[in-house]
């Protein structure tokens, strides 16, 4: 009981240390998620068909794959075909971003498609062009509308994250393992590990719920009881 | 700033003037592991410290999934690879090895006080771990083949995470240098009882075929520190013999 106390209060920050790392990777593959599924979201609706096409296949090809599988087929298969040298950290956050915007492109158009036809047809009609439609009337209305179903998206992420511990990041997972190497204390330490995943997820989804009050609309989105 | 250097750390060109980047397995005490405080350490982390210092290298160490070690190495993700590994022919055909610098055995680990036998554990149809991507993954495969054994072998990323096993009451066994056994035994309720017929095995650090500027200065580092009464010390702080 001791030993495993001890094991804890040892690796706590060697593990927080891991939470930063963590943080860097799902917050760059968010990043990378957000603005190119919303590009691909809004090529989807108001694209030319061929675009539209090669998009589908991209967001088929990335959520046909398991992302464990796409990490080793990245990293060791076509970044040393290409000759591109990324760090771990830097190769997780590319494909985690890539693969979450297949998943973030799903998750805007279906938001595009909720707003009635009515708008962008006003839009045209007062002269506006349809980029600037898209992006002043749009885009600000998807967003908003997006927000719960991203949250989810973000939680996911960030559980998918403890994936980068098989290309050698060094983030939580990876670090839980390497003390519980070394002190046996694995039950202890992999509590820890998830306790520490736990409060992240939680916060971000907290603050997103915030964000997502925050912008409501009084008196025109639902309010519910 | 510090993302950016996060980001950009481990790109670039390795092997750029003297920097070379050591691939470890960290969960193999008492050869590698992370310490207290997060660093690298163990005997082939500290023996790379001091031999990179002596022959003007700066070495950084970064863990790899043990079966994914060679690719690594191979793909320049890393420059060598000095972590307790085996000069193994199937190795040999795909990367170079220094003079060896240590010699293990292969024993069974079983739980303390379980009167398990060696004849028990490769007739008795029990369950054997070991560590993917290590050699005596392979042979005991191989081995069981020819002579008729019927033990079954469950695969495991790490060997700790084995003998947690054993002490779990999943496996009956695991198979794994003697090194690591021993500090095993050290810390949990596991004994060794004994070698299980695979030949010794020498360790040698594997660095790629092309890179012979540095096969040479390592082993010419080896020859210093063997000769050195640190070789010595290293040998007592991390009992390996």
């Amino acid at each position: 009981m001791i030993e495993s106390l001890t094991a804890i209060k040892e690796s706590l920050p060697y593990l927080l240390q891991g939470g930063g790392i963590t943080l860097v990777i799902v917050t760059g593959a968010m990043a990378i998620g957000l603005i190119l599924g919303l590009c691909m979201a809004v090529m989807q609706v108001y694209g030319h068909p061929m675009v539209k096409r090669v998009i589908g296949v991209y967001i088929w090809f990335f959520q046909g794959v398991p992302i464990l599988v796409l990490l080793f087929l990245f990293y060791f298969g076509l970044f040393h075909y290409l000759g591109v040298n990324l760090s771990a950290v830097a190769a997780v956050m590319v494909v985690l971003g890539m693969t979450t915007a297949a998943y973030q492109a799903n998750i805007f158009k279906g938001a595009i498609l909720l707003l009635p036809q009515g708008q962008f047809k006003a839009a045209s009609a007062l002269g506006m062009r349809d980029l600037t439609a898209i992006k002043s009337i749009i885009l600000p209305q998807v967003l908003r509308l997006s927000i719960p179903a991203w949250s989810n998206e973000f939680s996911i992420v960030l559980k998918d994250s403890a994936l980068a511990f098989v290309l050698g990041a060094p983030e939580i997972m990876a670090r839980a393992k390497f003390i519980a190497s070394r002190t046996y204390q694995h039950l202890p330490l992999y509590i820890m590990a998830g306790l520490i995943y736990f409060v992240l997820t939680w916060a971000g989804v907290m603050a997103l719920s915030k964000l997502e009050k925050t912008v409501r609309i009084p008196g025109y989105s639902n309010k519910g009881i | 700033m510090g993302i950016l250097g996060l980001l950009l750390a481990g790109s670039g060109q390795v092997l750029a003037g003297k920097t070379i980047v050591n691939g470890i397995d960290a969960n193999f005490p008492p050869f590698a592991f992370i310490d207290k405080t997060g660093t690298p350490s163990g005997f082939d982390v500290e023996a790379m410290n001091w031999i990179a210092k002596e022959m003007g290298y700066e070495v950084t160490h970064k863990a790899f999934d043990w079966d994914g070690i060679v690719t690594s190495l191979l793909t320049k993700k890393i420059d060598m690879v000095a972590s307790g590994m085996s000069i193994t022919p199937d190795r040999l055909e795909k990367v170079a090895f220094t003079n060896p610098y240590w010699k293990i055995e292969q024993v069974m680990v079983v739980k303390k006080g379980s009167g398990l036998t060696l004849d028990d554990l490769l007739k008795g149809k029990k369950l054997v771990g070991v560590q993917q991507g290590t050699s005596e993954a392979k042979w005991l495969k191989e081995e069981a083949k020819k002579n008729g054994w019927n033990l079954e072998l469950r695969y495991y990323n790490s060997s700790p995470l084995a003998v947690e096993d054993i002490l779990n009451g999943r496996i009956s066994a695991a198979a794994m240098d003697d090194a690591p056994a021993k500090d095993a035994a050290g810390k949990k309720d596991v004994e060794i009882i004994g070698t299980f017929g695979m030949d010794s095995e020498d360790f040698g650090y594997a660095i790629r075929k092309e890179d012979t500027a540095l096969m040479a200065d390592m082993n010419e580092g080896l020859k210093r520190l063997m000769a050195s009464p640190y070789w010595k010390e290293l040998i007592k702080k991390y009992d390996i013999k």
